[in-house]
Order: structure tokens, then sequence, then C-alpha cells
């Protein structure tokens, strides 16, 4: 099996870049005056994703987090998945790259995580590090 | 895929050990728009960015790093004297990219970030 670089690097040479419609809204319960983040997914990595045969399953990076820097990590020389759809891209990107205490450990009553079209996240930054996550069924996401 | 092993490169009158351009290549890199819709234009070995607030950025790598002792090295153009881009390790999987005029963290319109060390 080739590493998931060189998976990348082929995968790269003959696909056309996808730019999502989604972004993930995400606040994180351990930081309350963060304001909130947004996930940005990269057009090369979802061409792939949707491609399939490049991206390793998402429990190799899951079980990936519990190993010591500068021990072998699993994802890189994993088996590929095959195509998924865009919003199976997007669930697979929340457990890779959103900390778990935001996706899967959270318990309280404040929605924390939303994916939401990208023409719901507000194009002026002005007040940027003032965004939470809307609780209500509102025009704007952020 | 096919595999070329080879222990040096040459042109015929230079030689490089393969090593030494594997070991100094970017690992990842990516190209943003940070402002409006934050936006990535081109890039390799990053699943995503997050954005964390104004001038902060998270790039999420789609192939580890093996630790965290890996560089990073970025650049934004900003009209004033003054302008820095902090670009950090902060652990395997993600890296971390911020954008600051003077002491305040600035949104740009095109921002770069690139990546080296060893992959996991």
């Amino acid at each position: 099996m080739t590493h998931l670089w060189d998976r990348l690097a082929e995968a790269k040479s003959r696909l056309a870049p996808v730019q999502s419609k989604y972004r993930v809204l995400f606040e994180d319960p351990t930081q309350p005056d963060a304001p909130a983040a947004v996930l940005v997914p990269d057009p090369n990595w979802m061409a792939a994703a949707l491609a399939g045969g490049v991206l390793p399953p998402i429990d190799t990076y899951l079980r990936d987090r519990d190993v010591p820097d500068g021990q072998p990590k699993e994802h890189p020389y994993a088996e590929p998945i095959g195509a998924m759809t865009e919003e199976e891209a997007i669930e697979y990107l929340i457990k890779k790259d959103i900390p778990p205490q935001v996706w899967r450990d959270y318990q309280g009553n404040r929605s924390v995580l939303k994916i939401v079209p990208v023409e719901l996240i507000p194009t002026d930054r002005s007040f940027r590090n003032a965004w939470k996550i809307n609780q209500t069924e509102m025009e704007m996401a952020a | 895929m096919s595999t070329l092993s080879v222990s040096n490169i040459t042109d015929g009158t230079d030689t490089v050990e393969t090593g030494y351009v594997v070991n100094g290549s970017a690992k990842a890199w990516v190209n943003w728009n940070g402002t409006g819709t934050v936006a990535i234009r081109d890039s390799f070995s990053v699943s995503s960015i997050t954005d964390s607030g104004t001038g902060q950025y998270d790039p999420n790598f789609s192939s580890s790093f093996d630790n965290t002792n890996y560089v990073g090295s970025g650049a934004f153009a900003w009209g004033s004297n003054g302008n820095q881009m902090i670009a950090l390790p902060d652990t395997v999987s993600k890296g971390r990219a911020d954008t600051l005029a003077g002491n305040a963290y600035v949104d740009h319109v095109t921002i770069g970030v690139l990546y080296v060390g060893d992959l996991a």
C-alpha cells in the first residue's frame, strides 16, 4: 500500500478541486469565551473524498490520536475507502478535524455544532471575534 | 502508481541524494482567502482549515506529521510595516497560522503557509 501522501499527490494530479457547499460551525465547550469556529473544507480533499480510493477509514485517524508522537501511525498505510457523498465527507471531516468534546462528548443543551450552507456564513467579518452559534432558526447561522 | 527507487538524482554535473529532496519538500501547504467567506484556493495534504477568529486559522493535515518538531512558514500581504505571520506546529495533525499587523490580528485576502518535516 502506498503512503497516503503519495495517494494525495496522485489524486491532485487527476481530480478537479470541488468547493464544498457546506461549512461547519462549532463552539468548543472547553473554551466558553472563544468565538464560534468555522471549519472550511479543502477543495482538493473534497475531490479525493468524492472520488474514493484515496482517503483512509476515519477510524484509523481516531485510533492514531492515542498513539504517542514519533510512534508508527495507522492512517498513512491503511486501505483506502470508497467514494463518499458530500454529506458523508462532511461527517468524516467533523470527526477528523473537530475536537471530540464538540461532536462526541458534549452533553449540554446549547447547540455547539451546525452544518450549514456556505451562504449562511456572514461575509462581514467586522465582529468576527463575537460570533456565536445562533440558538434559534434565524436567517443567519452565526 | 509506479515507484522509482533511487538513492541519488543527477543532471550529469550535480548530484543530490533523494533523501535530501524528500526531507526538504513541503509536506503540506495551503493558500486561502481570509476575508468575506473564508475559502481555500489551493493546497496539498490539507483536509480543512479552522477559522477560529480574526486572523487566526488552523490548517488540518490529511497526512499527519511524525512529531511536533516540524516547521511552518507563511506570508500575507498587508499595506503597512509591522505585519507578521505566525506559522507553528500545534499537534501532529494541525498547524497554526496567525496573521497580525502590529499586535492586532487581521484578515487578509491572500494568506499562504507551508509546513516541512517528517511524516508519520
